[in-house]
């Protein structure tokens, strides 16, 4: 009889049949109480004039849409001072609560929150001093070339990294945060945007905000454009906040001053310097709770997602259940504010940059975080 | 014990008188006579009676003048070695009696051997009149393998008659003290045929065993700790023997042998997770456990994420690990000693064994240089599972992209010197390198490399010395043009040891000095490519010692009671060149609270820590089948692993105990029971243990571990402790064999500085990350034939625990998850069942070659077991846990081996 004869390669591929499935990624689920079960108490106050002010809602899914998480109406909120002061807060949008001016910040002063909600249940801030804070004696910027990947090629993503210099502060143990805010000026043509609409094609569309609308015309040409007011989503000054707090742990006190701390980065292109870029720069004190509050929040801010991920740690907050075990997460923070601020000029690049291409868009809505008001440092 | 006696014939009578003739002072003149002409003598002089069988003592005579001495002492040292004893019926009357007891057994061992077919050497030390009275007889010796010619260690020597018993030492040594006379001795090792010795000792005498190994083994047990036959036996609570043909037949996960997961189904043993790195052992964590290969401390001991152990199971040829009770002899890690030993090559002829599996292969080739005097071993592993990886089928599609490669190889020289000492080298390297979902690969290596030196002074004293070097670094290569980079991290230290064992009576006293210098180099980070934006970082060089003296008395006292006491006394300084940051007092230690900068000369003392670690191991025989064991540890702990993420990587730095950084201080307890059933057909054993840890590191909420210059600002310490109760039950011998082991255990840790960030949920005790409290594994091993054997484990441990984000909440203009306090929730339970089919080839003693299939079906019913749990970003920037199974679903595989 003929011995039947395998080759090698047919029992590799034998063998690799084996090989069905792997290594998964999931989604896991823990047995935890609903998000929505947990309130959130977030405000703060300053030693600014006011009004101080304070939100509250209720927690979020892990994937919810921020946008939607849930105000905690008609709440009772009483901002209590080592005075012997008290104010009860006003609601003036859903979950928004703002003070009236009866107790203005003051530095080296005490202050408390009480929210009770609708449903009964009290929780407490605990209290938090108002400390003072240091000036920011300069705020500086250093171009910095640099590039970023993306799915469809490399591309020049320059910068302009800020740097403050800093008093620390008249106390021994001080802690502080920067927080950045950066604007811009763009203009946009929203009188020019079209729809594409039979029998017309393209549609003149101008969004109400620009002051036009779209009467007559001969046929296919989509209308004439006649001005009926004033544009108000034409020019506009978009937002730039920071991804994390910034915090003054991880650096160096020499002589007291705080140097070189690098609060933000500034994207060079050619709508961040359409005319001139605002930085500005607040210096904030902080108590040891509210660092320690704002440390976690820029861990998490911080961390890369990697099958290495170090777990990250509970945000705890200041503001605690008094009449329940409610979960409450929160902070009412207290804080002494210094600003700076500069602009920064299209010259200063150190290559001109193309002008900004017609967008016929409203400006509020192609660039997030905008507004048609002039900031009050614009000239 | 129960004395009988079967033989009182009185066939001969002398008549004496008088009183108390046992107490007759003798002249001298009964020096050269034989036995019955004295007695004949005294009787008619002192009108006594002899009662006595002639053939009995027809051949015993007075060697030397006993003038002065009375005639008890007299016949006291004249039968002594013999089995003739004496009594005085009435002050007149002496008979002389046979004690049947020691030759009955010794008769009864020798038919039992013979009957076993088992192999009988007879040596004869000296002669009866030789034995000195009151004196034992001191047997010393070595026990070698017949075809390596390498020392065995743990072998275990028993005098099956008096049940009094010994193991050798690390050179295969033993010394022995027993009753002059007649003995049968049973030499035994897991796998070796028993060796049986008819022994005629009447002097202190040499007697050096050669065994051999099985060619056929039915009746062991697939993976435990040899607890009913050996376990009662060896002196040490927590101490296990592992061979490696038990590994080869347990069902492994793509047919690959593996010392570290073999040990992981040992009670009180277990791990974090699918082919996580390392195992955790009572309660501790990985880098608790020292693994020493051929004496050098193995920094990482993992393939491929832990999938398998660095070590290549074709060049080991025994593992000692110790879970409690250490002996004197390790240090340095506070919860475990795992000592790898590795194999010498064949002194006769070369030889060699060859495995192909699906993702490895690896060949080991040894054999002589020099005939009898030199050998040579070398082996080599390596991977071609590039294309397993590329078949993970997973949604998410970076892992596809990883690839993985490993090989690690071994050398060893081994010379035998004329006095019996041996030289022997032995080089180590392994490799790594892995790329998991993104640019970055990560490679890490160890390269050792070690001499060691045997030498008996004489057979009581001998001793080994080793020097050598071990270097375990890693590399994170990435490739991205923009951030290309490459950070290394690298730990050399170099090793200098003495050991010495000295043996007298029933004393085996254990003493040596450790030195080792640890240099660490923490991280530096090096741009990669011409535009990379990455900057360079580079931390200071960090140096230590660590230097230790150790003394030990193991003192049995026959097989009732074993007590082992030990002292180490290690002292570990770190020093300079370095620079220290002096934090304010009372604050956090943050960049903003430092004070001032201590700056330390190269050389320059930086911190020096000293401790006293005094060891107990005590073994009491409650009964024949039964044993009562205590063991006792302190154990310093100078370097510690740093790891912040849920399963330990690659890149975890050690740190060593400086200036901010106290060493762990570990103090266990454990006492357990060990019973035989059935002529130790069934074995059963509880243990429970206590362990308490000073010092122990845990990072701050948020910490950033890599490449931290100032790491005191994000490390803490606190305090742990952990408990547990192990029970294992084990069938021994029959066609079906195995064990069930169950452990509840639990481990806890408690940070509480003086403010919220030093302290870890608000100061309030935790569960460790690998606190797993239920722990069951269950083995078997059915033979189908001789050839053909079915085995198979269950393992099961609840999931270990973890930190997760439970909801989020809006925060100024950004979203953030709110997680839950450390290590409050768990991943789901691990359990998972392998099943494997082995086939191994005919048994002839004569072959050319001889193959073993393992057919094995790992993770039997395709339990999705999670390796790690990670975070991905939500649309809101919230991170949202995943988890990753590594194996999640059924795994066959195939492996065959080959030794010729």
């Amino acid at each position: 009889m003929k011995p039947m004869l395998v080759s090698l390669g047919e029992r590799v591929r034998w063998s690799m049949t084996f090989i069905l499935v792997m290594a998964c990624v999931d989604r896991i689920d823990f047995n935890a109480a609903p998000a929505q079960l947990q309130t959130v108490v977030e405000g703060m106050i300053t030693d600014g004039p006011g009004p101080y002010i304070v939100h509250v809602s209720m927690g979020l899914s892990l994937d919810a849409d921020a946008s939607v998480h849930t105000p905690v109406q008609n709440a009772k909120l009483k901002l209590f001072s080592d005075e012997g002061l008290t104010e009860d807060l006003k609601e003036v949008s859903p979950g928004e609560y703002t003070t009236g001016g009866i107790i203005k910040g003051q530095a080296g002063r005490t202050y408390y929150l009480r929210v009770e909600t609708p449903d009964g249940k009290v929780f407490e801030s605990e209290p938090e001093l108002l400390r003072p804070v240091g000036a920011i004696e300069k705020i500086k910027f250093e171009y910095e070339a640099k590039q970023v990947k993306q799915p469809y090629g490399i591309f020049a993503a320059d910068v302009f990294n800020i740097f403050v210099d800093a008093d620390a502060g008249p106390g021994e143990d001080n802690y502080v945060r920067w927080l950045y805010k950066g604007t811009y000026k763009v203009v946009t043509n929203p009188e020019l945007h079209m729809r594409r609409q039979q029998p017309y094609a393209p549609f003149k569309d101008p969004p109400a905000c620009s002051g036009y609308n779209v009467m007559g015309g001969s046929p296919g040409s989509g209308g004439d454009l006649e001005k009926n007011g004033e544009c108000t989503c034409c020019t506009c000054y978009p937002n730039y906040f920071e991804t994390m707090p910034q915090l003054s742990d991880g650096q160096l006190v020499s002589g007291n001053k705080y140097k070189n701390v690098k609060v933000a980065e500034v994207p060079i292109n050619n709508a961040t310097f359409s005319y001139k870029y605002l930085v500005e720069v607040e210096q904030m004190s902080l108590t040891r709770k509210s660092f320690e509050f704002f440390n976690l929040v820029r861990a998490q801010k911080k961390g890369a997602t990697n099958i290495f991920q170090p777990p990250l740690g509970e945000i705890k907050g200041n503001i605690s259940a008094m009449n329940s075990n409610d979960p409450v997460i929160g902070i009412f923070w207290a804080t002494s504010i210094t600003k700076e601020s500069i602009f920064i000029y299209p010259s200063d690049i150190p290559y001109p940059l193309p002008p900004l291409p017609i967008i016929a868009e409203s400006c509020l809505s192609y660039y997030p975080n905008s507004t048609n008001k002039k900031p009050d440092l614009w000239p | 014990m129960r004395l009988v006696f079967v033989c009182f014939l009185l066939c001969s009578a002398v008549t004496v008188s008088g009183q108390g003739i046992l107490n007759l002072k003798l002249d001298g003149t009964e020096k050269g006579k034989t036995l019955p002409a004295v007695l004949s003598e005294i009787a008619k002089q002192n009108n006594a009676k002899f009662y006595f069988l002639p053939e009995w003592i027809d051949s015993v005579a007075f060697q030397q003048s006993y003038e002065g001495q009375s005639l008890g002492d007299a016949l006291q040292n004249v039968f002594l070695g013999t089995d003739l004893n004496f009594l005085a019926m009435y002050p007149q009357a002496v008979v002389i009696i046979k004690d049947p007891r020691q030759e009955l057994m010794r008769k009864d061992a020798i038919e039992t051997s013979l009957r076993q077919k088992k192999v009988i050497e007879r040596h004869v030390l000296g002669e009866p009149g030789l034995a000195k009275r009151g004196q034992p007889v001191v047997i010393t010796g070595q026990v070698i393998d017949a075809k390596t010619k390498e020392p065995m260690r743990g072998t275990n020597i028993m005098v099956s008659d008096s049940k009094e018993g010994t193991t050798t030492n690390e050179t295969g040594h033993y010394t022995l003290s027993i009753t002059p006379g007649a003995h049968v001795l049973n030499i035994t090792f897991i796998d070796y045929e028993e060796k049986v010795i008819d022994l005629l000792a009447y002097v202190n005498g040499e007697i050096n065993v050669v065994m051999e190994e099985k060619a056929v083994i039915l009746d062991e047990v697939v993976v435990q700790s040899k607890t009913s036959a050996q376990e009662l036996t060896t002196s040490r609570i927590g101490q296990i023997q592992l061979t490696m043909r038990d590994l080869k037949r347990a069902p492994a996960m793509l047919g690959e042998a593996d010392v570290i997961k073999q040990l992981q189904v040992l009670p009180g043993v277990t791990t974090v997770g699918e082919a996580a790195s390392g195992f955790n052992v009572r309660g501790g964590s990985v880098d608790q456990n020292l693994i020493l290969y051929d004496g050098l401390p193995v920094f990482n001991g993992s393939h491929v994420f832990g999938f398998f152990s660095a070590f290549n199971s074709e060049a080991i040829r025994d593992v000692s690990f110790y879970r409690g009770g250490i002996p004197a002899e390790y240090g340095g890690r506070a919860s475990s000693v795992l000592d790898i030993k590795s194999k010498d090559g064949d002194f006769q002829k070369w030889n060699g064994n060859a495995g192909i599996g699906m993702i490895t292969s690896n060949v080991m080739v040894n054999g002589p240089l020099t005939k009898g005097t030199t050998s040579m071993a070398v082996s080599l592993r390596s991977t071609y599972s590039n294309w397993l990886v590329h078949s993970i089928n997973t949604n998410y599609a970076d892992l596809r992209k990883s690839s993985v490669f490993f090989y690690d190889g071994t050398i060893k020289l081994t010379h035998l010197f004329k006095d019996h000492s041996r030289l022997s080298f032995t080089g180590y390297s392994s490799k790594d390198a892995f790329r998991l979902m993104g640019d970055s690969t990560y490679q890490w290596d160890n390269l050792q490399g070690s001499v060691r030196y045997d030498h008996t002074f004489s057979p009581k004293l001998t001793s080994e010395f080793i020097a050598g070097i071990s270097s375990y670094g890693y590399q994170v290569v990435n490739k991205d043009p923009l951030t290309a980079s490459q950070l290394s991290y690298r730990i050399t230290s170099s090793v200098i040891k003495a050991g010495f064992d000295y043996q007298e009576g029933y004393h085996k006293i254990n003493f040596g000095w450790q030195l080792t210098h640890y240099a660490f180099s923490p991280g530096t980070l090096k741009p990669d490519a011409p535009g990379s934006n990455a900057r360079p970082i580079s931390m200071d060089k960090q140096y230590s010692i660590e230097n230790a003296f150790y003394v030990s008395d193991a003192w049995s006292l026959k097989d009732r009671m074993f007590v082992e006491a030990g002292l180490r006394i290690p002292v570990f300084i770190s020093f300079g060149a370095a620079s220290v940051n002096v934090y304010k007092d009372n604050l956090p230690r943050e960049i903003t609270t430092v004070t001032d900068t201590l700056h330390f000369k190269s050389g320059q003392p930086i911190k020096t820590y000293a401790g006293l670690e005094p060891r107990l191991s005590f073994r009491w025989a409650a009964s024949p089948t039964s044993s009562i064991k205590l063991g006792y540890s302190r154990v310093y702990q100078f370097l510690q692993l740093v790891t912040n993420t849920t399963a330990v990587t690659p890149i975890d730095i050690w740190q060593p105990s400086g200036y901010y950084f106290k060493p762990q201080r570990a103090d266990q307890i454990a006492l357990g029971y060990f019973k035989d059933f059935r002529q130790k057909q069934y074995g059963a054993s509880v243990e429970g243990f206590y362990k308490k840890i000073d010092n122990i590191l845990d990072f701050k909420d948020g910490a950033q571990l890599i490449l931290n210059k100032h790491l005191e600002t994000d490390l803490l310490q606190g305090k742990g402790y952990s408990y547990g109760v192990e029970t294992f039950v084990s069938k021994n011998s029959g066609r079906l064999t195995g064990s069930i082991n169950y452990t509840y255990s639990r481990s806890f840790r408690l940070i509480a500085g003086p403010t919220s960030s030093e302290s870890v949920n608000g100061g309030k005790e935790y569960p460790a990350s690998f606190d797993q409290p239920h722990i069951l594994n269950v083995s078997w091993k059915y033979n189908l034939s001789r050839r053909h054997f079915l085995t198979g484990n269950f393992t099961y441990h609840t999931g270990r625990p973890v930190t997760i984000p439970l909801s989020a909440f809006p925060l100024e203009n950004t979203t953030v998850a709110y997680f839950s306090s450390r290590n409050q929730y768990r991943i789901p339970d691990y359990h998972r069942l392998d099943l494997a089919l082995v086939i191994e080839g005919n048994h002839r003693r004569q072959k050319r070659a001889e193959g073993t299939w393992v057919i094995s079906v790992y993770n039997v019913y395709g339990r999705v077991n999670p390796y790690t749990v990670f975070f991905k970003s939500s649309g809101t920037g919230v991170p949202v846990p995943y988890q990753l199974a590594i194996i999640g679903t059924i795994f066959p595989s195939v492996s065959y081996n080959v030794k010729f």
